[in-house]
């Protein structure tokens, strides 16, 4: 069995307010990134998205663009100002989008994602992190489990990177063995593995679900079809039992599907147990013990009663964790995106379940 | 005005004023987007029409007719409150000074 190293967390005045667990600050352009990177990534990077399937609208809140110029998520004061000081946010789990996981060059992905990491310590992590509220994500290439492992460990003990992230967008389900490395790294070190929408069909990357869809609107829907494929390999491949503290945040992936699905899954496992005998307990557990999915979008019945009847099916007081996905177009307002709460439950949600997770005063 | 954020919109020489919160999350609707809509159509056309007549709530882009306030996917029930605008000419320009003058046995006077 693989010992987990405590991670080292300096003594840090506890702060009260949200955490919202998925925060986008960008570079201020590629030039940025390119100055983290060796040649010949330097000559060869120059930025870029997902390539496809761009909102129709607008991909941002349109007023979220820095006053003094920029992109938005670029400008550490703006971004205090208007997320955390506006909703009283005291950790922003921050979610850089460096879209690596879609290159066919795993070298090439991995120089991408090494950049980012460097990028963010010396910037969010550090210049503009004078009060700590900002903690980040280790970008990983996937394409490159090994690589992706170096990656994990050579951040692993700084203070203000508290997980692990990699896009929903892949070439196989992750439960598969390929994947060991990332998950052993995560384990050794404590840290969560958070797994984000962004490159999906992109790419070397499949497109969960029959094929490619032809608009917007479908592709950013059933993003959740690659989180439940993704959960369900987790789940029946064993990685739970194997790396038995790895602990998995699903992103943006949706929330309301949880319950139906697990329902299936558990009544599948009654009959199909003996084919993979490794899963020792009803797969509905292992989501308990080892699964934190993130809020934003919530979905919004006509009814909030609806709504509540889902959190307590699916243990919202456990499992669910509060994020806006700032600056994006589809942000999820503190204080409008959710039905009134019973207080406690809110408490869970918007704070007591991310500072359990991530270690936070 | 007496607390309320309002925004004013000229479309087409025509001023409407609208609450300016998105009834879904609250996001600043005058930091939107205005501009036209397709038209509900027939599968695979597209019927671009209402120039300058439609807001866009700059969060999530539910649209808006700025003409009544009324939201574009569910018009009944989803809308902007809407407050009325006129454009009046001010009256009793002070800068002129005015005297009562009547007419006494065929002479115009003016007092004083």
């Amino acid at each position: 069995m693989i010992e987990t190293q405590p991670r080292q967390e300096p003594q840090q005045a506890t702060r009260h307010g949200v955490v919202d667990c998925d925060v986008h600050p960008s570079p201020r352009g590629a030039d940025e990134i390119r100055s983290y990177m060796p040649m010949p990534w330097r000559d060869r990077y120059s930025g870029g998205g997902r390539g496809f399937f761009g909102n129709p609208v607008h991909g941002a809140r349109l007023d979220s663009s820095p006053p003094e110029g920029g992109a938005p998520g670029s400008d550490p004061d703006f971004l205090r100002q208007q997320l955390l000081d506006e909703y009283g946010v005291a950790y922003a789990i921050l979610l850089p989008r460096a879209f690596c996981n879609l290159h066919p060059d795993p070298d090439f992905g991995t120089a991408i994602a090494a950049a980012f990491n460097d990028w963010l310590a010396a910037t969010w992590l550090d210049e503009y992190n004078g009060d700590g509220a900002f903690k980040g994500s280790i970008t990983v290439a996937h394409q490159d489990p090994a690589a992706a492992a170096r990656e994990i460990e050579r951040w692993a003990q700084h203070r203000h990177f508290v997980q692990v992230m990699m896009d929903s967008g892949a070439r196989a389900p992750y439960g598969q063995r390929q994947y060991y490395p990332i998950y052993e790294a995560c384990e050794r070190y404590g840290l969560p593995l958070a797994i984000h929408p962004g490159t999906d069909g992109m790419g070397i990357n499949i497109q969960p679900g029959p094929g490619y869809p032809t608009h917007y609107i479908e592709w950013h829907t059933c993003l959740s079809l690659g989180f439940q494929a993704h959960l369900v390999s987790l789940i029946t491949e064993g990685v739970f039992e194997r790396f038995p503290r790895l602990r998995v945040v699903l992103v943006e992936g949706g929330v309301s599907w949880l319950p139906g699905l697990l329902w299936r899954l558990d009544a599948e496992w009654k009959a199909l147990r003996a084919e993979v005998p490794w899963v020792q307990r009803a797969p509905s557990e292992y989501v308990r013990d080892h699964v934190r999915l993130t809020s934003q979008p919530l979905e919004r019945p006509a009814s909030d009663q609806q709504l509540l009847h889902v959190f307590e099916m699916m243990d919202a007081q456990n499992t669910l964790m509060f994020s806006s996905d700032y600056p994006h177009w589809d942000f999820d307002s503190p204080t409008h995106a959710f039905p009134k709460l019973p207080a406690a439950l809110h408490e869970r949600i918007f704070s007591a379940n991310a500072r359990a997770l991530y270690g936070l005063a | 005005m007496e607390g309320r954020s309002i925004g004013v919109f000229n479309v087409h020489g025509a001023y409407y004023g609208l609450r300016n919160s998105c009834p879904h999350q609250a996001a600043p609707l005058c930091l939107g987007s205005v501009q036209g809509m397709p038209l509900p159509s027939k599968p695979g056309e597209y019927d671009w029409a209402r120039d300058g007549e439609i807001l866009r709530c700059p969060w999530h882009g539910w649209e808006f007719d700025i003409l009544t306030g009324r939201s574009v996917f569910n018009p009944h029930k989803t809308r902007v409150r809407r407050y009325e605008v006129r454009v009046e000419t001010e009256s009793d320009d002070p800068s002129v000074e005015t005297y009562p003058v009547s007419v006494e046995d065929g002479l115009v006077v003016l007092r004083t």
